[in-house]
């Protein structure tokens, strides 16, 4: 068999293969972008014709009133603002805490690394729960201060692993080898040979965390008291009782007061309930094409040979 | 300089023994030369002393009845009085049967989904196309609970749902979805697969990015098509990820959440609807039952924690990579 | 180094505070003021006092900016520091402060249940407040001497109470009514409206095969409820309970004071036979245990639906309130003479309590008891004079409404940003007097719908509002969240054929396997305190 023949051969194999894999993308891509798209319609659709059924794809009885309550209300931008330096600040600090960390830990010649990850572990099951939690919290003098929202989740086991497992398998052991000949000490290695390796292990924690970060809520519940430090989910909770309230109360008569606080809401809190999502997802979905390039096959490599 | 690496190689590898003297003068030696090391870990530790091994007194109120006035430490001791309420609920083993179930069932199908999806991604030429099916099934992670289910009913809805239009339309007769129990588990496991398999693609996009080029090159000189190279190549170069993804998943196995199923949950499909997570919500709902609530999770806890040790243990005989 | 040592230390100083705290929640008093305070009249302390409050928030509102509260705060010389929550989270931030120790001086419209009050009372964290009362509250006070059966409703098992309830006696509902859809009754011609269950039988049959919407579609659905997180039925059954001789819920008492656990009365076999007749002739919604409240509203909007349940038809129908659309009216089965009717017993307790903290309990009272007169409620529910409402004649105490500041068109939603007693239940009670000329035509008609349909048929509450002790709470609490699953998944499988009828005597066997009768004797023992107090 001669190399050209085989090329050709197999060329015809792999084009029937990448028509298998962009069919089955544009099936996911549809799947998916359907529940999308509904929901982008029903957030600016009438909620009786939503509620009914009737709109099913485009939106129906437009109406802006969704986003028109949201953004009337005044902590929505403080939530924005807060949310993003939470963020920002939480990300930055989760990467310091968990990127070395996970690096010593992938290491095979770190004497006692089976005991630390083991340490580690067992607080993934056993946590003394809200209270204690709490406690501790208190004693820091972290309430109502950013530090209880960014602290308390320092670091996450499930993270932490991840990033381990990383660093574990695809830095090459030679590498660190040669750089320990070299007389290289391990914050250099780490910092000038083992972190330009790993943007791809970078992106997906910042992600991870930030999202964690951005989506958080209980935090904030629990250890923040004054609403002006109020992160965007908090906020945008409060926005959305009423609609809850209905949700538990049904059949229940509670007082005149309260049906009909609830009734002059239920018009716009099913819309409410969309329009919601949308404007508290966009920014960090918006986020991910710019990550996407890390996760790009041979990124890595390439920059070693650089 | 290069006995010393020899010697590293040596430990590492598990290559010839050293005697036990040279072993204890290596081991103070390895601990001095990777001092900076425990400087790497030691914020990290710092920190799950303080907010993690500090509060975990608090397991004790399983065992006791707790009283706020009194404290944690003062609240009178009850023994196993609360593990035994759980255990002799008429609905233990509904509870447990339906925890595993929706777990497994999820892993099943939920699992390996990401994994073809990234392989996919990675194949794809990078371009517009690429990045907007990476975003769009991306996306679905950010819907909240609330929504999620209130977009289930409506489109499982018998009398005006899309998806029993659709089905008519087709000439299916659709099944009771929201309230026949046989159907629970699987509209709620392709819920959650719809919603998470996108994110969940991430990490392995990263290990896949760890791919040397190199190999594909001497690949296609071999003449490797690109399934076979995606088999051989790709696939192998992701596998200690996926083991470990596969082993955490273990550890979290009794970990059903309640909101999602409370909001699909109806008195008709009840029997395979409920679960652990349930359960306790719906005795809390009562009355604030701190201590019950914490005894069901320390149960949780312990079978998660049987788990996750046996598939280690498993993964580390038939792999090489394990969690410790 | 320097950082790591410092992190050291703070790991020490932690965990020795945390073992202080977890030895002894804080029980000292900051100093008492009682000395200052006023006895009766404003201000209520000569000097400036600041308190803490916690209650739920309902989103939007800004307490800090609320006009009640600073004509509140100007009179009494009181100011306020809010440590509220957000209402749908409520519960989990009051259980938090409960237990780290750091309570707020003042709970507000916190739903506390008996069975918090009576622990957080006993364990000293909430103050008894019934000399207080005696001394600090004439209007409440006043309250307890009218209404005998109040103090009896809030007072716990050892004699203290522990918190002020919310008082409405204006509220009768039990459940919000069932409305009849005008239109349709127009269509069918239905000058009389059921009064048996065969009666509602065949109008329901009409609906679903007389075409009473004329668009020409079987598309009528003759009864329709709603699934809200496993409370299927929940808003119908209580009134179609009624024809069968028994009331809602787990538990009641007869006329002979005998207690009986609902599901295992005859009368509700009964009621799941009418049910389950109306499922299976599609009389009843099919979708009624999965659908949302909104799709249930979105269906009646519609012009399907002929019976439904909510606090007015408008809500639900759409459009402007209407004398139209009829309130249903129990009917009765051949079991009994006529129906029982539940009624709301008016008292929910809980709403106002005062934790030991507080640096000066005196003025809490006081300031809470201006919310149990007229004025004080008066100010809480409608704001000050002048913004939405004037005096017509102050002296009969007679009001109009004035046009909605700024252009508004949500005269509720004005109101929320005025008072912080808007979606929550705040301590108060609801005087008839306060509407007096704010009523219109429509009010006027449901009160006399309920007056006629319900009040004039001998409506009463179920059970009396009332405390367990602490013994009794704890065998309830076991024994209730299987017993109502249990229950609730088996109304479900018998109205809807998946368990036929003739296993109501397995079903009831189980039921008394996992302590159903005992439900019935612990509560038998409560009221027969209850009583006899």
């Amino acid at each position: 068999m001669n190399v050209a023949d085989s090329a050709i051969k197999s060329s015809r194999g792999d084009r029937l293969f990448m028509l298998g894999v962009y069919v089955f993308l544009c099936i996911a891509l549809i799947v998916v972008l359907y529940p999308l798209l509904y929901i982008l319609s029903a957030s600016i659709s009438s909620p009786k014709l939503v509620n009914a059924g009737e709109m099913w794809l485009l939106p129906k009885g437009i109406t802006w009133d969704g986003y028109t309550l949201v953004f009337q209300n005044s902590k929505i931008w403080s939530g924005y603002l807060n949310t993003i330096i939470y963020t920002v600040l939480g990300t930055a600090l989760n990467l310091a805490v968990t990127l070395p960390a996970a690096y010593a830990l992938s290491r095979s010649d770190f004497v006692g690394r089976t005991l630390f990850v083991i340490i580690i572990l067992v607080t993934m099951f056993f946590n003394g729960g809200l209270v204690p939690t709490y406690l501790v919290v208190k004693d820091l003098h972290l309430i109502n201060t950013m530090g209880a929202l960014i602290l308390p989740v320092a670091v996450s086991v499930w993270n932490l692993i991840v990033a381990r497992t990383f660093f574990q398998t695809t830095i090459p052991r030679e590498l660190q080898e040669a750089a320990q000949i070299d007389g290289c000490t391990n914050l250099k290695l780490f910092v000038r040979v083992v972190l330009p390796l790993s943007f791809p292990i970078i992106a997906v924690m910042a992600l991870f965390y930030g999202v964690g970060h951005w989506n958080s809520y209980l935090p904030s519940l629990l250890y923040l008291n004054d609403d002006a430090k109020y992160p965007l989910q908090m906020v945008l909770r409060q926005i959305l009782v009423l609609q809850e309230m209905t949700a538990e109360t049904t059949g229940a008569a509670i007082s005149g007061d309260i049906a009909k606080a609830m009734n002059s809401k239920a018009e716009t809190a099913s819309l409410l309930k969309y329009a919601v999502i949308v404007v508290s997802t966009l920014p960090i979905i918006a986020v991910y094409p710019f990550l996407q390039r890390y996760f790009v096959q041979g990124v890595m490599i390439g920059s070693v040979k650089g | 300089m290069k006995a010393q690496s020899q010697q590293v190689q040596a430990l590492d590898g598990g290559l010839p023994l050293p005697t036990k003297l040279a072993e204890r003068a290596s081991l103070g030696k390895r601990i001095r030369r990777n001092w900076e090391l425990y400087l790497f870990v030691a914020p990290a530790l710092v920190y799950f002393v303080l907010f993690h091994y500090l509060p975990m007194y608090g397991v004790q109120i399983a065992f006791k009845n707790f009283m706020p006035a009194k404290g944690i430490m003062d609240s009178p001791w009850v023994g196993f009085a609360h593990f035994e309420r759980f255990f002799h609920s008429y609905y233990f083993w509904d509870l447990i049967w339906n925890t595993f179930g929706i777990s497994l069932y999820a892993l099943a199908v939920g699992f390996p989904l990401p994994i073809i999806l990234a392989l996919a991604f990675n194949e794809a030429k990078n371009g517009l196309f690429k990045k907007t099916v990476q975003t769009v099934t991306y996306a679905p992670h950010f819907i909240s609970v609330v929504v999620m289910a209130g977009m289930i009913i409506t489109f499982l809805s018998p009398s005006s749902g899309i998806v029993i239009k659709i089905m008519a339309w087709v000439g299916i007769d659709a099944p009771q979805f929201l309230t026949d129990p046989r159907w629970f588990k699987t509209v709620y496991v392709l819920s959650e697969v719809w919603q998470s398999a996108g994110w969940g693609t991430i990490i392995y996009l990263a290990a896949l990015a760890g791919v040397d080029p190199q190999l594909h090159e001497a690949a296609i000189v071999d003449g490797a098509s690109r399934f076979k190279r995606v088999l051989h190549i790709n696939l192998p170069t992701i596998v200690p990820t996926i083991t470990i993804m596969l082993i955490l998943n273990m550890g979290n196995i009794l970990g059903v959440g309640f909101e999602k199923i409370l909001l699909l949950q109806n008195s008709l499909n009840m029997e395979s609807s409920d679960v652990i997570s349930t359960f306790v919500y719906r005795t809390g709902l009562v009355d604030a039952q701190y201590s019950f609530s914490t005894a069901v999770g320390l149960f949780n806890s312990v079978i998660n924690a049987i788990l996750l040790i046996l598939v280690n243990r498993i993964a580390k005989r038939t792999s090489e990579t394990s969690l410790w | 180094m320097g950082s790591y040592a410092k992190t050291g230390k703070l790991l020490l100083a932690a965990s020795v505070g945390i073992g202080l705290l977890a030895g002894c929640a804080s029980n000292e008093k900051k100093g008492a003021a009682s000395a200052t305070v006023n006895k009766e009249g404003f201000p209520i302390v000569s000097e400036p006092l600041t308190l803490t409050l916690m209650a739920p928030d309902t989103g939007e509102q800004d307490w800090k900016k609320m006009k009640v509260l600073d004509v509140m705060a100007e009179q009494s010389n009181i100011k306020l520091e809010f440590r509220n929550a957000p209402k749908d989270s409520f519960d989990t931030k009051k259980n938090l402060v409960f237990a780290s120790g750091e309570y707020p001086d003042m709970f507000y419209a916190a739903g506390l249940t008996t069975a918090e009050q009576i622990n957080y009372g006993q364990q000293g964290i909430l103050i008894p407040l019934e000399k207080l009362i005696e001394e600090y509250a004439p209007n409440f006070k006043k309250i307890l001497e009218e209404n005998p059966e109040v103090r009896k409703s809030i007072t716990a098992p050892d004699g203290h109470i522990y918190a002020l309830p919310v008082i409405d006696m204006s509220q009768h509902w039990y459940r919000n009514p069932i409305w009849y859809n005008g239109d349709f009754l127009k269509a069918l011609n239905i000058t009389k409206l059921p009064t048996t269950t065969e009666e509602l039988y065949t109008y329901l049959k009409r609906v679903k095969t007389e075409d009473p919407n004329g668009n020409g579609k079987a598309d009528e659905i003759p009864l329709t409820a709603s699934n809200a997180r496993d409370v299927n039925l929940r808003d119908v059954r209580t009134w179609l309970l009624g024809s069968f001789g028994v009331y809602e819920d787990a538990i009641y008492v007869d006329d002979n004071k005998t207690v009986h656990y609902t599901p295992l009365e005859e009368g509700f076999k009964q009621y799941l036979t009418f049910m389950n007749r109306l499922w299976n002739e599609d009389l009843l919604d099919h979708e009624s245990f999965s659908q949302t409240d909104e799709q249930k509203k979105a269906k009646i909007q519609n012009n399907q639906v002929a019976m439904f349940s909510n606090w007015n038809a408008y809500m639900s129908l759409g459009g402007e309130p209407s004398t139209d659309d009829p309130m249903y009216a129990p009917v009765k089965s051949d079991m009994v003479d006529k129906p029982v009717i539940a009624e709301n017993a008016g008292i929910t307790p809980g709403a106002f309590a005062i934790s030991s903290t507080n640096p000066s309990p005196e003025a809490s009272m006081r300031w809470a008891d201006y919310l149990y007169s007229y004025e004080g409620s008066l100010l809480f529910s409608k704001g000050p004079e002048g913004i939405l409402w004037k005096y017509t004649d102050e002296a009969t105490r007679t009001k109009e409404y004035l046009p909605i500041p700024d252009g508004g068109t949500d005269r509720e939603k004005y109101r929320s940003t005025l008072t912080p007693n808007y979606g929550i239940p705040a301590p108060t009670i609801n005087f008839d007097d306060i509407d007096k000329g704010l009523k219109g035509d429509f009010d006027m008609w449901v009160m006399k719908e309920t007056q006629t349909k319900l009040l004039d048929q001998g409506a009463r509450p179920p059970f009396p509002t009332l405390f367990l002790t602490s013994e009794e709470q704890t065998q309830i609490n076991s024994l209730t969240s299987d017993l109502n699953t249990y229950v609730n998944q088996m109304e479900a499988k018998f109205i809807t054929g998946a368990e036929p009828l003739s296993n109501w005597d397995k079903y009831t066997a189980t039921l008394k396997k996992m302590g159903a009768e005992k439900m019935a004797k612990i509560y038998q023992g409560a009221y027969d305190r209850w009583a006899s107090n």
